[in-house]
Parts: structure tokens; sequence; C-alpha cells
């Protein structure tokens, strides 16, 4: 099955762009990533394998270029700009991340063509308008402005609000880049025209603090970080326990039931393991029917009880042993934990590919969202720096071998 | 100071909106499935979110006054499912249960986030949704897919991100995870989930088809952890977190630091030497850019604790906003830790795009919202009002759109099929 974005075309050109350019591809589009001749960012971000630095063995690279083919251009000098255009020239859609104004300035912005039907997504930290559009950031620096920090730490405020690992500042930017570009595919379908998608980066990462906002709109209060759990005004009890394994637990809410049935499987449960202490008493499971601001105390009582319990077994069993009476536990896992979990292979959700600099086969996640009809599917590894600068450049632009070594000798490809 | 911006006119020269055309019946609920309905309503869809006062939208209890009797006054409601229209149906009823199969019949996509099976056994497996209508589009977000061994398993928001790796990547190396501190895979399922849908438009609009698709809540968070994924694999590097600051790309500094205030943080970074010595400059300590211990970028990543605390020293005098101010007139990327009163009563830059648009509810009355991170030339994103009151829109759903009179609809609602 072929992806549902098969037969558009794309262009990704900047180094925020990435998340959007893989999930089009990865979906089936035909997307080709221009790189300046020293290489993208990402070549020079670790991992890398086997740790030996070099543009070809980037792991991040790998991840976030999947299904792209890549050209080398430097579109500052007028020879690479005319190669941008006819590039250009053949793209339903251009990702453009390069900052803003910056292909402007060298007038091979979306302004310079006049192309009706074409797509073209900025992406950049603050939109292409406004007084800080042209402030410097880092992913760090993008979610301390859009929020997330401040709802994410420790019950110690000593501790300083947490950036996520992971640039989750470019995954909420490509996600909403992605939306912005199918929704202007699907406008193009219905009207014959494309038009300029401006994402931000700011407003994609400010919009995405869930409670936050409800809290400062409606009782202008502030949320308070708390120990891997909701930011709120109030304090909860914790949710997370260290198991006999060194991994951590998760228990959702601490641990009271929402309802009589699983109050008593939960009963049950504990007392299989001699830990149920006196919750058997039917006084505590009256807690399941009361407004928690009234019954504080039990629910503490309940959370301290189930808490105690989740230290005496490993993470994995307690996940399990709460999801068979149907309860919200987790085990907090490291990312590659789940490689080993038979669950995703049921869904089919690894697909094999390589990596450049590798031998063997690897696992990638194939995507968030598993179609029926059409399928994501890994065609290509990422590519190696201006892998596919002839079949591009000469195969498909026309350009003859001298004429593809001399712009190689003038540094443009 | 309040800021607005009407984004939603009257005037008929406006942009179309994009989706203008496209019917959902909305079965979602909590935050995940109507964060993604809500971005389709945002553009322009017509968005039908079916409720039942026996199983309710628990969300529309979240934040609300204590005292107040209704389920109308959750603001945390509100924000997730303004534009949408809401209509009740009692599914133990048949002629409740037949407005539902109108709509789903007249409607491109249905979706839900229920655990899986649940919508199944209320009457609507895929089979089912295919023959009241043979080129629905059917979105099911629950916590572990429809597929597979362990599809039974429920989720909340935080308890995905621990099975994900979300949680375990945040946080301090030598304490326990931080995980995130709101249900962050809530709006990142929601997130695909609206891609998903754009997706499947797209490729019902090239072969006529529509399908289903079955997400997991886990597999989105699954996806951000790929790249640990692949150093296990290759380099057999187990994930270790960073704290705040960055292994890759290797630089520093990199962290967020305390300022004047009570709990006021900056994030400061410099990528480059010039950067590093302006950093100096801007906190007034440009010698700290000739300290041999923190000559290089090597240097200052083997003496990071050494490092911020040097530079702590310092902006902790300094108000945050002023620091940030002074820093990015040097080039070096800064950025106050903001809270949400920062974000919609300070920063200028969400002002003067408009992101907090005002919209009037039934009972809450006017309210700002979040808005839409895309800005499209010729098309545009609204918010025209806020969430529907439970059952707000039962009659014009049922005679403009599913073909009942004013009787019909009267009928209805007295033998409670509604």
């Amino acid at each position: 099955m072929a992806g549902p974005l098969v037969g558009l075309h794309v262009v990704e050109i900047g180094n925020r762009g990435e998340v959007a350019g893989k999930l089009l591809a990865d979906a089936g589009a035909e997307l080709i990533r221009v790189e300046p001749p020293s290489g993208a960012r990402s070549r020079g971000t670790g991992p890398f394998v086997n740790d030996q630095r070099d543009p070809n063995a980037s792991l991040h690279y790998a991840y976030l270029n999947t299904n792209k083919r890549g050209v080398t251009l430097d579109v500052e000098q007028s020879e690479g700009a005319d190669l941008w255009r006819r590039l250009v020239a053949g793209a339903d859609i251009v990702l453009d991340s390069a900052g803003p104004g910056v292909l402007d300035a060298l007038s091979i912005g979306y302004d310079s063509f006049d192309d009706d039907a074409l797509i073209w997504c900025a992406i950049t930290p603050f939109g292409l308008t406004g007084p800080r559009r042209d402030w410097a950031v880092t992913d760090l620096v993008s979610v301390a402005l859009g929020g997330p920090p401040m709802s994410t730490g420790y019950d110690d405020h000593d501790v300083p609000p947490i950036r996520s690992d992971g640039e989750h500042s470019l995954a909420m930017g490509g996600e909403y880049a992605t939306i912005g570009v199918i929704t202007a595919v699907l406008h193009r379908t219905a009207t014959g025209r494309g038009q300029l998608v401006d994402v931000s980066i700011h407003e994609a990462v400010s919009g995405t603090t869930e409670g936050a906002f409800p809290n400062w709109e409606y009782n202008q209060g502030h949320v308070q970080r708390q120990t891997a759990r909701h930011a709120s005004p109030v304090i909860s009890p914790p949710w997370q326990h260290m198991a006999t394994d060194g991994d951590y637990s998760m228990v959702h809410g601490g641990g009271t039931p929402r309802s009589k049935e699983i109050y008593d499987r939960l009963v049950g449960w504990l007392e299989e393991n001699d830990a149920a202490e006196d919750l058997a008493d039917p006084k505590w499971a009256e807690v399941v029917f009361t407004d928690p601001r009234s019954a504080a105390d039990a629910r503490a009582h309940i959370v301290d009880v189930v808490g105690s319990m989740m230290e005496t077994m490993t993470a994995d069993e307690a996940y399990r042993g709460g999801q068979a009476i149907h309860m919200p536990f987790a085990h907090v896992r490291r990312p590659e934990q789940n490689l080993d979990d038979p669950h995703w292979a049921d869904r089919d959700f690894w697909v094999e590919g390589e990596v450049s600099g590798y031998e063997g086969a690897v696992r990638y996640p194939r995507a968030p969202y598993r179609f029926t009809k059409s399928q994501v599917e890994f065609r290509r590894r990422a590519p190696l720096l201006g892998e596919h600068n002839t079949e591009v450049y000469g195969g498909e632009l026309g350009l003859d071998a001298a004429e593809l070594t001399r712009l190689a000798k003038a540094g443009a490809i | 100071m309040r800021w607005s911006v009407v984004v939603s006119e009257t005037a008929g020269d406006q942009k179309p909106l994009p989706l203008d055309g496209v019917r959902i019946c909305d079965f979602s609920w909590i935050v995940a499935g109507p964060q993604a309905t809500r971005i389709f309503a945002d553009l322009g869809a017509e968005v039908v979110k079916v409720e039942n006062e026996s199983h309710l939208d628990s969300i529309r209890l979240a934040l609300r006054d204590p005292q107040a009797g209704s389920y109308n006054q959750s603001g945390f409601h509100n924000n997730f499912h303004r534009n949408k229209l809401g209509i009740t149906a009692n599914l133990y009823h048949p002629e409740g249960r037949e407005v539902v199969e109108k709509l789903i019949a007249t409607s491109d996509i249905v979706v839900e986030n229920f655990s899986a099976g649940a919508f199944a056994r209320m009457g609507f497996s895929y089979e089912r949704l295919v023959e009241l209508n043979p080129k629905i589009i059917y979105l099911s977000l629950s916590g572990f897919g429809h597929v597979g061994r362990d599809s039974s398993y429920v989720t909340w928001g935080p308890t995905a991100a621990g099975v994900s790796g979300a949680t375990m990547m945040s946080g301090m190396p030598d304490d326990e995870p931080a995980g995130w501190g709101y249900s962050y895979l809530d709006h990142t399922a929601g997130f695909y989930g609206a891609i998903a849908l754009l997706m499947a438009l797209h490729h019902r609009n090239q072969t006529g088809e529509g399908q289903h698709i079955d997400m997991s809540q886990v597999e989105t968070g699954m996806v951000l952890g790929g790249v640990p994924m692949l150093d296990y694999q290759v380099n057999n590097r187990e994930y270790t977190r960073v704290g705040n600051h960055s292994r890759w790309p290797a630089i520093a500094p990199h962290a967020i630091y305390r300022c004047a205030g009570d709990d006021r943080w900056i994030a400061i970074v410099a990528e480059t030497e010039e950067q590093w010595r302006e950093l100096c400059a801007g906190l007034g300590v440009a010698d700290l850019a000739n300290d041999a211990r923190f000559a290089t970028n090597e240097a200052r990543l083997a003496e990071q604790e050494a490092l911020d605390a040097a530079i702590i020293e310092r902006t902790r005098e300094f108000d945050p906003h002023e620091l940030m101010y002074t820093l990015q007139a040097r080039g070096v990327p800064a950025g106050v830790c903001q809270t949400m009163e920062d974000r919609m009563e300070v920063d200028p830059q969400l002002a003067d795009r408009g992101f907090y648009p005002t919209a009037p509810h039934g009972e809450l009355g006017e309210h700002r919202f979040e808005g839409l991170p895309i800005t499209f030339s010729e098309a545009r994103w609204r918010i025209d009002r806020g969430a529907p009151l439970l059952g707000e829109d039962g009659h014009r759903v049922l005679t403009e759109m599913l073909g009942y009179s004013d009787e019909d609809f009267a009928r209805l609602l007295a033998e409670a099929a509604l």
C-alpha cells in the first residue's frame, strides 16, 4: 500500500522543518531536502554511529530525515539560487525554515515565485511578523517562552523548571506545520490555489500547555509544578514510585479507583500481596463516591497504601497488575524499553530499515497513526550529504556531467 | 491589560475557512480527541459533538466553580470545544440511536477516543459505520490501539507518557523523572489525530475511499523518542537524563537560571564563542569570558557545574524580562520561563499576532481562547463562539442538518430520546 500523500512533491530547506518534512515524506510524499554544502545542522548533532562524529553518521539526522532525498546547494550563489528556483518549480509544497526573510533577501522567497498553485510553509521561531520575529532562540529558549517548563519539574522549587529532552518545540511546530500544509493541499484541491502558510513555533508551544490556560483565564491562578504529575494550584499526592528493579511505576491520580467495582478489585490485588492494610473496611470504599475536596484524607490514605505496594514489585508487575484491574498504571520506561514489548510488534509498529554507517538493520517507529487503506512505509534511509545531487540535478533537471562538476567546484552544490 | 482580537467578522469579503464543508460526528471526550477536532473546528469544519447526560464528558466538570450546579461552566471545556456544535442523544432509545446514525450517514469523519472496543460495544463498529456511510473516515484514538495483545489497557495522558518514554526523558539525571506537568500526549495525540484525518481526507479525494485509522496514544509518544531508540540499537546506549543541559548538540552554557523575584527563571544558551562573550558582558561580568576554565565550549562542558554557578551568581540579581531584553539585544538566545500570565498579559509577540482572540459562551460570557499557530494567506481560522452548552445545538442540528421537523424534535426531547 502506498502512503496517503503519494504523488505530492516537496522541497525542504532550513533546520527547523525536519519533523514536518519527515511526516510528509513518511506518508508518501516525494521530498528533496536541500542542505548547504557543509550539511544541515542536525548532521552535527549526535548521537553518532559508534560515536564517530561524521556528517553521515548522525542518528539524530537519520531519524528525522527518513524517506527524504538529499541535495546540497548554496543558495547564496546566483547559480545556486537558479537551481533552487528550478527545484521549487517542480514542487507542490515548499517547507522553508531558513528563517524569516532569509530567502526573500536573496530574491528566492515566496514572493519571487509567480505560481498560484504553490504551497509555501514558513516554519519560524515566532512567525513572519511581530516584534520578536528576529530574536535568537534554541529549543530551550523556545520552550521556556512557550510555557512548558513553568509547568514541569519537581515539588522542590529550588530545582529549576525543566525542559524535557528531545527538541519538543520543533516537534510541536512541525506537527502544526504538517496540519497547515495538508489543509492547504485540501484547499488547493477545492480551489486550485496555493498559499503562504505561516507557522509560529512560539504559538505552537504556547498553545500546548493544557491546564495552565484555563487556570489563568478563568481563575487568575498560577499552576505549580509537581514531580511527574500535573501542575496545578492544588498540590496532589505522589504518582510515581521506585520499583524493586530500580525503574519507576506510575499510578495515575495517585491510586483512587473511579468505581466501586474497581475498588474491590484493587483491594483484592492488595490482599494477594498482603498489602491491603485496612482498605477492606467499607468506610474507605465510600471515598470513590465522594467529592475529592471532602475526602482528601481518605484519598491520601489509599494513595499511601497503594504506593507502598508499588515499591514491593517490579515496575512491569505494577504496570500490568494495575492494568489487569482496569486502572491506568504505567511502567515509566526508557524509550528503548518499548522495543521488547510484543504489543507493538502485534501492531506492526516497527519498520525495519538501515542507518548509514551501520551494518545491521534497525527498527524505526513507523508512524503515530495506523492507516488501514494506506500505509507509512520505510522506502529509504536518510540521505548521505549530497547523495542525490546527480540524480536530481542531472537526471531530473537535465544538467550534464561537465556542468555538475563545474558547479561542484564552484561550491554551488 | 487584556489583549483581544476579533478573528471572526461578518464582512462578506473575508477569506474562506479551508475545511468548510467537512462534517465530523464527534464522540471525543476528555482532551486528546477534542484537541484533534478543535483544530478542525477552528479551520471551519462542522464538528457535531454528541453527548448524553448519563455519560458526561468529565472535562465539563474540570476547573468549574464548585458551587455551580451546571455542566456548562468549565473554562477548561470551553477552550477545547469552541466552535463545535453540541447535541445530546440517548443511545438506549431507538430514535436517539437513529439520530446518531443519520448524523454518521451525513458526516465525512467519525472521531472517538474511548478505551479500545467501547465504541463497538455501543453498536458502532467500523463495519457498522461503513454500512451507514461507505466513505466514512473513522479515527479511533485509544491508549494502546485497537489491535495488539494489550489493546484493553487504559491510559491517561501521564501514564501514556510514562510507557512511551516521554516521562523518562524529562528531569535531572540524579533525581527521579520529572515527566511533563500536564497531559502533553493528549495534545500530541490530538495533533497526530488531526494530521491523520487530513491525510485520510486527501486520500479520499484521490481514491474515493474512506478508512479506519487506528491510533494509540502511547505510539504518539514513542515517535518522539526515536533518536534514543536508534542510539540503543546501534550503540547499545541506554537513555539517561540530562536535566536542562544539552548533550546533543554538546554546548554550554545551556540551562535555566534563577532570577530575582518569586520562582522566576530564565533560559540561556551560548552556541558560539561570540554569544559567550556577549553573555558575560550582558551579565556585567565581561572578565568571566577570559576565565581559563571557560575559554572554550569543550572547557565549559567539562566545568558545567562551576559555569552554571558563576552564571546564577549574576542572573539572580536581574529581573528576568530585563535580562532577556539585554541579552537578546546582544544576540544571545535567552528567554524568560514564561508563566501563563506572562504569555497572556505581557508577551508582545503573542499580542501582536492576535493569538488570544475572544468569543462568547452561553453561560461563561466573553472569554479569551488559545488560537491556532497557523496563519494562512488565502484562508483563515476562526473562533466564532465558545463551547456548546449541553445539547445547545440539538434543534439546529436535527432540523437544519438531519431533516427533522420542529414537531419531531419536540417529541424526541419529550420521549428522552435526546
